[in-house]
């Protein structure tokens, strides 16, 4: 009984910082530096006991007579739950800088913040389609209103209500087609499901097929893929930069979290189903999103745009789950690959914003190379890890994907993919092309930034990027684990999904 | 422990002491004492591997040690009579190249200076072919970064568009080798990617062959630039800064020459012999057109580049002759040509630098207000046209034996190489530096001062050494050229 206890300890630290926050917020004497070290305490503690199972194998559902099957504990959920909390310490300390100088940045927001990293922690570790529906909303429904938050801008106002109507739009397709696969099954837990498609095998109810469709939807439209990725733009640009930053990476975490399990547990078999559609939905991604992101003026929408090619390359992996279980590990690569590149980059730009106050085109980077070298320095290495340039994490894990979409047999989309890479090349470069080769505006001298935490943990970002990238073959005379670590852990995280 | 790891100790130091400079030093002057000693500590602990090196075809100071183990991916360098030459090349031309940019070079300069050494070095000693790709894109961004900040003109462009350029055939290339490491594993059972393992994979079609081919040489001949390739040159050397233009024409175009030897020729014999006569051909051409473009340059930088591209052509024709004239004459025009056009591009850079002019109907006179200057400037290009006595020769003719064994018609024309050169180089020579012009007085420029004079004086020698008596230089990589042509092309014959 206690023993159980333990593994629960994440999600209730989670879940007690958040209710603490939302109690102290108030009081007015406590300002938003308190808040932030609380939640960070908070998010700290939870990892602690995150990492005391890291690297074990295990599956266990404790206190089943009360969750009755809905939520399991397993290598794979503990994995993730290191992801998320590591990504939501990133976006609160990376954002100290740009919190303390907007006011409307009170408690309130720690505390609803924690209430969505509940909500996708949670996420994490359902086994059920109906308490995934209850996760997700937790979850989204505390990022429309972290979008929100600063309601006297009209783009805030804007961003918001588009996500809310097409999120809540897209809830109800979700909702429904819960219905569909209980009514074709009679259960909404997903092992039942997998022992009932498994048990008879010419299993091709209509009913069954439009109602996972309909959940598939809704996985493509939370990670912004094709024909659902028009909301990504005007959201991401109209949400607070760190709200911006939360969403793009740890919250496309949180979803692939959910969709993996899913499609790896159950649907695997049923992966041949939706092949073609997600192939043409896959070139369609890449299309689109390298269009947006070449288009664009403004470096927020550009990383949007681009969010949405890196959806695309996460789709490349999943359509090769069809083949081999081992894309899976390249997922994941993946996704710690994209987060910590996505959350230093907006990270980056939340820190040069709160300091200038403007808008954030390509113009307003002009000179930044002179002015403040060192941010400068870490952007570029944030746009050559999204480009994918040897020497970042991002360059590996485009290897990881491309390797497996090939050996599954599809060389053509790893040609697109790579197509759309050179694509990408232009608009990252652009982007240290105009910090370093134009004169600035302001005609500033080289103003040395204060040492802070947000540009303390800018520069861990990049430390890890290259780490990551570089591993420790290289370096040998370093000893520091390697980039071999990190996938034996995916390794046996996709293991626990399957003890039974 | 310290002679398995020399070799990784050269590519890594200028990164290393890069990184270092970059967080400690701000006084450009001693950022640039330090990477000169730098690059001396490099060019000594070459001259030790040089000395120690046994002449046969062996891989020797080999490092071997898993990276990303579960892809079979390993960190695997080592140095052969081939990749020496060049490692010696790089090791002499890059110091010297410094004293050359002395003066009035900002922090960054030296800093991407010192980063383009590990980036060139790494790709010329990596033998796994994901560890090539990385040191093969990395090396592009030091080079992006001086364009971009250092250049003149429109440079963003220029950068932007070389940068693209290249990268976009790397990547595809990347695909490539991916696809090349899948078959070995499927043939296999087990992954790697070391370019020995390759070169066993027997599953490959025919059809995926071919592909698999040109989009290696794809993305080599774009850095090289062979014909049609070559769009990118004129912009990008004609607005690039001295340092990078040197790094690129006498370095960087050299490594894709090199690494079609060095993987294109072990992983796709057949494909190499079937298309052998394709590639002379293209390089013939290239020889020919870039020569002409080269007349009729007016800006004295582009003519060079032309100039450049023509001699590369030349050189990837002598290696695709794919006979041990042809391949020798070519290892030994990549060490000529790189003397001579990094001697003329870097005194074309100190002209351009003191007069502010780079047109040649702009120049003239030089001659009387810098006679050291033209002295020097005149060997450079008597060995780049490949006057007898100069290394340029040597070269050209073994690559014109080579052609000529392997195509009569051909090796006709690769004799004209030496017509187009002169005329171009000797009427530009004419021009810019000999002739008198009325607007003389607007000219300002120094003779070379001795740190100068110093550090081009090694490459004078060693034009006229390895013009004279070649034998010493082309014993060390002769053994390499057989190996290769005797193993892996007569393979290719019989497969």
């Amino acid at each position: 009984m206690i023993d159980n206890i333990i593994y629960l300890m994440p999600i209730i630290t989670i879940l007690s910082g958040a209710i603490l926050m939302m109690l102290l917020s108030m009081y007015n004497k406590y300002k938003t530096k308190h808040f932030i070290i609380i939640s960070s305490i908070f998010i700290t503690i939870a990892l602690i006991f995150s990492i005391l199972h890291f690297g074990e194998l295990y599956r266990i559902k404790p206190f089943n007579d009360i969750f009755n099957n809905i939520i399991v504990f397993d290598t794979f959920a503990n994995f993730f739950n290191i992801i998320l909390l590591f990504g939501g310490l990133l976006v609160i300390l990376i954002g100290e800088h740009y919190c303390k100088k907007y006011s409307y940045f009170k408690g309130e927001f720690y505390s609803i913040l924690l209430f969505a990293i509940f909500g996708m922690m949670l996420l994490a570790h359902v086994n059920e389609l109906i308490s995934a529906y209850i996760a997700l909303e937790i979850a989204s429904f505390c990022v429309y209103i972290l979008i929100g938050f600063d309601t006297s801008r009209s783009k805030r106002v804007e961003a918001i209500f588009k996500y809310l109507v097409l999120g809540s739009f897209i809830g109800a397709f979700f909702l429904l087609g819960i219905v569909l696969v209980y009514g074709a099954t009679g259960t909404t837990n997903i092992d039942t499901i997998t022992e009932i498609i498994n048990q008879s095998n010419n299993y091709n109810t209509p009913l069954f097929y439009i109602g996972i469709s309909l959940l598939v939807f809704t996985f493509l439209f939370k990670i912004a893929a094709f024909p659902f990725h028009s909301w990504v733009l005007d959201v991401y640009r109209g949400a607070p930069i760190l709200v911006t930053a939360f969403m793009a990476s740890v919250f496309k975490v949180a979803i692939f979290s959910f969709f993996l399990r899913a499609i790896l547990s159950d649907f695997i078999s049923l992966n041949t189903f939706w092949e073609d559609a997600l192939i043409v939905l896959t070139i369609l991604t890449l299309t689109f999103g390298s269009f947006l992101a070449i288009t664009q003026n403004n470096v927020k929408r550009m990383l949007a745009g681009s969010s949405i090619v890196h959806t695309g390359y996460m789709m490349l992996g999943i359509i090769a789950l069809g083949e081999s279980i081992e894309s899976a590990y390249s997922i994941m690569f993946y996704l710690i690959a994209y987060l910590l590149s996505s959350i230093g980059a907006f990270g980056l730009i939340s820190h040069i914003i709160a300091d200038t106050r403007k808008r954030s085109t390509y113009d307003d980077f002009k000179g930044l190379g002179q002015e403040k070298p060192y941010l400068a320095a870490l952007m570029t290495i944030f746009m050559f890890s999204l480009a994918g340039i040897p020497s970042t994490i991002g360059f590996i894990a485009k290897f990881y994907v491309f390797t497996e979409a090939i050996i599954s047999g599809y060389i053509f989309l790893a040609i697109f993919a790579i197509i759309a890479t050179a694509i990408s090349l232009y608009y990252y470069f652009k982007l240290v092309a105009v910090m370093y080769f134009y004169p600035s505006f302001a005609s500033k001298k080289a103003s040395k930034s204060k040492l802070g935490v947000s540009n303390f943990m800018i520069s861990v970002v990049a430390l890890l990027i290259i780490w990551g990238g570089i591993g420790s073959a290289i370096v040998f005379f370093i000893p520091i684990p390697s980039i071999d670590g990190i996938l034996s852990v995916v390794e046996l995280s996709i293991q626990s999904l399957f003890i039974k | 422990m310290y002679e398995t790891n020399i070799l990784s100790f050269i590519i890594f130091l200028p990164a290393i002491v890069s990184f270092i400079l970059m967080i400690c030093v701000k006084k450009s002057e001693d950022i640039r004492n330090i990477a000169f000693i730098t690059t001396i500590i490099i060019l000594i602990l070459v001259l030790k591997i040089y000395i120690n090196f046994e002449p046969t075809s062996k891989m020797q100071f080999v490092t071997n040690i898993p990276w990303i183990s579960q892809y079979g991916i390993n960190y695997y360098i080592g140095v052969d009579g081939f990749s020496l030459t060049i490692l010696m090349l790089i090791a002499i031309l890059i110091p010297t190249s410094y004293l050359f940019l002395w003066e009035g070079r900002t922090k960054g300069y030296w800093l991407n200076m010192l980063l383009i050494q590990t980036g060139v070095t790494g790709t010329l000693l990596a033998l796994d072919t994901i560890l090539f790709y990385f040191f093969w894109e990395i090396m592009l961004l030091p080079v992006f970064m001086l364009i971009g900040i250092y250049g003149t003109g429109n440079k963003v462009l220029s950068t932007i568009k070389v940068t693209i350029y290249t990268m976009t055939g790397s990547l595809f290339m990347f695909v490539a080798i991916i696809y090349i490491g899948i078959n070995f594993y499927n043939e296999f059972g087990y992954w790697s990617f070391q370019y020995t393992s390759l070169m066993k994979v027997t599953i490959l079609s025919h059809t995926e062959e071919y592909f698999l081919f040109f989009v290696f040489v794809g993305a080599f001949m774009i850095k090289i630039p062979l014909f049609p390739f070559h769009t990118w040159i004129t912009s990008t050397y004609s607005n690039a800064p001295t340092g990078a233009v040197f790094l690129l024409s006498s370095i960087m175009a050299k490594l894709g020459i090199y690494a079609i030897v060095r993987f294109m020729i072990p992983i796709f014999p057949d494909i190499c012999i079937e298309f052998a006569d394709y590639f002379v051909f293209i390089g013939i051409f290239g020889l020919i057109y870039f020569g002409i473009a080269a007349l009729m340059q007016n800006d004295i930088k582009k003519m060079f580049a032309y100039s450049s591209a023509s001699h590369l052509s030349l050189i990837a024709a002598g290696i695709f002759s794919l006979n041990h004239f042809g391949m020798n004459g070519a290892l030994y025009l990549i060490i000529a040509h790189a003397i001579s056009t990094g001697g003329l591009f870097l005194l074309i850079g100190m002209l351009e630098y003191e007069t502010k002019f780079k047109n040649i109907t702009d120049l003239g006179g030089i001659a009387k207000k810098a006679p050291i200057f033209t002295f020097i400037f005149a060997i450079m290009l008597f060995a780049n046209i490949g006057l007898p006595s100069t290394n340029g020769f040597v070269s050209e003719l073994l690559i014109i034996f080579g052609i000529y064994k392997s195509n009569h018609l051909m090796g006709f024309a690769a004799t004209l190489t030496v017509l187009i050169a002169a005329s171009y180089m000797l009427w530009m020579f004419q021009r810019a530096i000999l002739q008198d012009k009325t607007n003389n007085n607007i000219l300002k420029i120094r003779d070379l001062n001795l740190k100068e004079i110093v550090a081009i004086t090694p490459w004078i020698i060693l034009i006229f050494i390895m013009g004279i008596y070649p034998e010493p230089f082309i014993n060390k990589f002769e053994p390499t050229v057989t190996h290769f042509i005797d193993d892996f092309l007569n393979y290719g014959r019989i497969k």
